[in-house]
């Protein structure tokens, strides 16, 4: 997946109504990058095979 | 007593509140020499972000005359102690280490003041925090936080000044709050003891949330014993909150004699022998693993190759549920945020739903690889640190990629936050010292409501390595 820039940061946060001032879309852009970059990797996990879990650790009551 | 009474000022709140009833140092005299501290140290630390002088010795004053009666409110009887300024308390400024808190006065305590007050502690003050207790504050509104062993190093956060002033002696014993490690990381940093309770043994209302799903309060103190000691006293069932567990408070202080031996210790290879960690990290820690050997814990590697996901999983889920929380102000108000604090949240704000999803699944799939390690393991160890606390300047530049930004924000936190997704205690103590003169954190993680085995292996390594005796040498501004 390409690398969003400042300008499709700029872009969504408008949508969103979240504030962005000064460098604040060059930065957020490689924070967003950053995480979809380790968010990706965990598509090599068996996610679809995880089993609904309570909340608490286990022996909590 | 005065201020130059280094001893009982560094000792801890189990051994000073001996001396109170032994009617050798008064409350007056133990309160009247923090405040002297922290008039002296605290315009470089800045641990503080309110000091309650005129009340703190009104109390003093109570507790000295109900001392004099043998009239005892509890364990902590005229124990000074301060509190993260994430915590509610009665009638006091309580800002989460925010400028758009700058006015909030709670009208009623937090569940842990009010429980700590009735065991007799005394309200010293309020402790400064990363804004919102989220860190990557650039610039503190209450002022820069700073290591009492080097000024120019970050203490740690999000729990800050807890860490500062339980390592520096500016009160007895402190609260912190950790979400992803803000207990255990300024407790590493700092020097100090710092204990992450089992979510849900310790109640949460009254505390600004960072991440439900996470957010858990605890102990930053200088001794093991003095976690124990506080521990049994916030623990317990509290309607107000409905996610604490009903389970017996069981006695952490008697635990405590209970040393490691016989105790099966897993060491996790993934965060001692990882790339990221340091080679003075990894150095002490595996000496430690060795020490507790001698102790007579079995000792064994063990591989939990999910782990280094954990920073990544952590926040992608700790920041979406933050920003869902602060959407309205972040519309609103959003020039009153720190820097740093905004442009994590605006972030977090920006990720796909389905991604922040797929993260919650990989959570479960991290939890179960801990709780089966726990299974077969009483304990897991590891550094709670890659490395020694980083010179501030270091973390307040501005990212120039994605792979700065990477590197930044998770490779940290993958050493604290498997405790924190799968929900289990962890405490960070005190191992060793760097050739900089900078301390190094030993961690230590338990199994759901294992904090007396936990605090137990802690304790013995802390008798025996005696590191507690060793004191930061603070230059006065």
């Amino acid at each position: 997946m390409a690398d969003l820039g400042p300008e499709d940061v700029g872009r969504v946060a408008a949508s969103l109504s979240l504030p962005l001032t000064g460098d604040d879309a060059v930065e957020i852009a490689h924070r967003l990058n950053a995480f979809l970059d380790a968010l990706a990797a965990l598509d090599a996990l068996p996610l679809e095979q995880v089993e609904p879990w309570p909340t608490r650790p286990e022996g909590i009551s | 007593m005065t201020p130059a009474d280094d001893d009982v000022l560094f000792a801890g709140a189990a051994r000073q509140a001996a001396l109170i009833r032994e009617r050798r140092v008064s409350p007056v005299e133990l309160v009247t020499a923090y405040l002297e501290r922290i008039d002296i140290f605290d315009v470089r630390l800045r641990a503080f972000i309110t000091v309650c002088r005129e009340s703190a010795l009104a109390e003093a004053v109570r507790a000295e005359a109900e001392a004099t009666k043998g009239a005892w409110r509890g364990p902590l009887h005229g124990i000074p102690f301060a509190v993260k300024d994430q915590v509610d308390t009665a009638g006091v400024l309580t800002t989460s280490g925010s400028a758009l808190l700058r006015a909030n006065i709670p009208s009623a305590d937090s569940t842990v003041v009010a429980k700590l007050k009735a065991a007799g502690a005394i309200l010293l003050g309020k402790l400064n925090l990363t804004e919102f207790a989220l860190g990557g504050t650039i610039r503190f509104p209450y002022g820069q936080p700073r290591n009492p062993w080097n000024p120019d190093h970050d203490p740690g956060g999000s729990s800050s000044g807890s860490g500062i002033a339980a390592a520096a002696a500016l009160c007895s014993v402190t609260l912190g709050e950790d979400t992803g490690g803000s207990v255990r990381s300024p407790a590493s940093y700092c020097g100090a003891v710092g204990l992450r309770p089992t979510w849900g043994r310790v109640s949460r209302h009254g505390c600004f949330p960072a991440a439900w799903s996470m957010d858990q309060i605890g102990p930053l103190t200088r001794t093991v014993e003095d976690a124990a000691l506080l521990l049994g006293v916030i623990a317990g069932y509290d309607p107000k909150d409905p996610l604490t567990s009903r389970s017996t408070v069981p006695g952490y202080c008697a635990a405590l004699a209970n040393g490691a031996k016989g105790m099966r210790i897993g060491v996790i290879t993934e965060l001692v022998d990882g790339s990221d960690t340091h080679p003075e990290v990894r150095g002490t820690i595996r000496d430690a693993a060795r020490g507790l050997a001698s102790l007579g814990a079995a000792m064994e590697d063990i591989s939990l190759p999910l782990v280094p996901l954990s920073g990544a999983v952590f926040m992608a889920l700790c920041d979406s549920e933050a920003a869902g929380y602060h959407m309205r102000w972040l519309s609103e108000r959003a020039e009153e945020y720190d820097q740093g604090t905004r442009r994590r949240l605006v972030t977090a704000g920006l990720i796909p739903a389905a991604a922040v999803h797929r993260a919650a699944r990989a959570r479960a799939l991290i939890r179960s690889q801990v709780l089966d390690a726990l299974a077969e393991f009483d304990l897991l160890l590891a550094p709670t640190s890659p490395h020694p606390a980083p010179a501030i300047a270091s973390h307040t530049a501005p990212l120039t990629s994605k792979e700065q930004a990477g590197a930044r924000f998770f490779g940290r936190r993958s050493y604290t936050t498997p405790a924190s997704l799968a929900g289990v205690p962890a405490i960070s103590v005190p191992c060793g010292f760097t050739a900089g003169n900078l301390p190094i954190g030993l961690q230590l993680i338990g199994r759901p409501m294992g904090e007396s085995s936990v605090l137990a292996a802690a304790h013995a390594w802390e008798s025996a390595a005696g590191l507690s005796i060793r004191r930061p040498a603070i230059a006065v501004a």
